[in-house]
């Protein structure tokens, strides 16, 4: 877990197609912004893109709350069988997520403004998920989906 | 409060308050909008406040969060909120996150918003 942790932190954004750097409030919204760009030019439907974008939108907050600053990197994969695949990398090198699965629990939250429901929302918008993270190291956070066929 | 500080133009009709959003919503924006719409309640004396989101894009959940506080805080205030409009995205991935927009009288367009304030 520890190795996964540092690895991921490590991931050169040179391999992305676009990165965001979080560092003020108004970053949400230009990574937001990104994410449906890109989500639009690959073709996902308008319900996939917005779920993209608000994906993106709740793990840049949880940056910009909890590490105060840290990185969205996005790219697309193509995968071998079915259609192209957007991946998002959300890192930040905060002081990371003690228990991970209480963070996952809908409702739960350190925050006071806030209904606890960011991260186990985002696992239900996307097709992949998941968290790495070390306490005194970092949390990285990828999700995926997919573009689906009509 | 003069048109500069409102973050959202409004329209008053009758006794509401028609909130139509055209801009993007980011966090300091729906912050704004809540200390706006409290303002505008206070001078206006209005019976609802209608959000009309037909162009919102996107609703996340410090949004959805920061809304239906201020559904709350109107309902204190003596006020009724109503949001109308919601795109058929935002609905789905609202839903999925299972968001519900407390505090919120939901519906379909305006007219129907309108319906809802002034039915008995």
């Amino acid at each position: 877990m520890a190795r996964k942790a540092k690895e991921l932190l490590d991931i050169p954004a040179d391999d992305f197609e676009m990165v965001v750097r979080i560092v003020r409030e108004e970053d949400i919204a230009v990574a937001r912004q990104m994410a449906k760009q890109l989500a639009q030019g690959l073709g996902f439907s308008l319900a996939d893109v917005t779920k993209v974008a608000t994906a993106v939108s709740e793990l840049a907050r949880n940056i910009y709350r909890y590490a105060q600053t840290g990185k969205i990197m996005i790219r697309k994969r193509l995968e071998e069988n079915g259609g192209p695949t957007i991946q998002v990398v959300a890192v930040d090198r905060g002081p990371g997520i003690e228990d991970v699965d209480l963070v996952l629990t809908r409702g739960y939250t350190t925050y006071e403004r806030s209904l606890g429901i960011g991260l186990s929302g985002i696992r239900r918008l996307m097709d992949f998920f998941e968290v790495v993270s070390e306490v005194g190291t970092g949390t990285a956070v990828v999700v995926e989906k997919r573009r689906r066929k009509f | 409060m003069t048109f500069k500080e409102k973050v959202v133009p409004t329209i008053r009709v009758a006794d509401c308050l028609l909130v139509p959003i055209q801009i993007d919503l980011d966090d300091k924006t729906v912050e704004q909008l809540q200390a706006q719409l409290l303002a505008e309640i206070q001078e206006q004396r209005v019976r609802a406040v209608i959000l009309d989101v037909r162009m919102v894009e996107v609703i996340d959940s410090y949004i959805s969060y920061t809304l239906s506080e201020t559904a709350a805080m109107a309902r204190l205030m003596g006020c009724r909120t109503v949001i109308c409009g919601i795109r058929p995205p935002v609905a789905l991935t609202l839903a999925q996150m299972g968001i519900e927009l407390q505090g919120f009288l939901v519906a379909r367009d305006l007219e129907h918003a309108l319906a809802l304030v002034w039915s008995p």
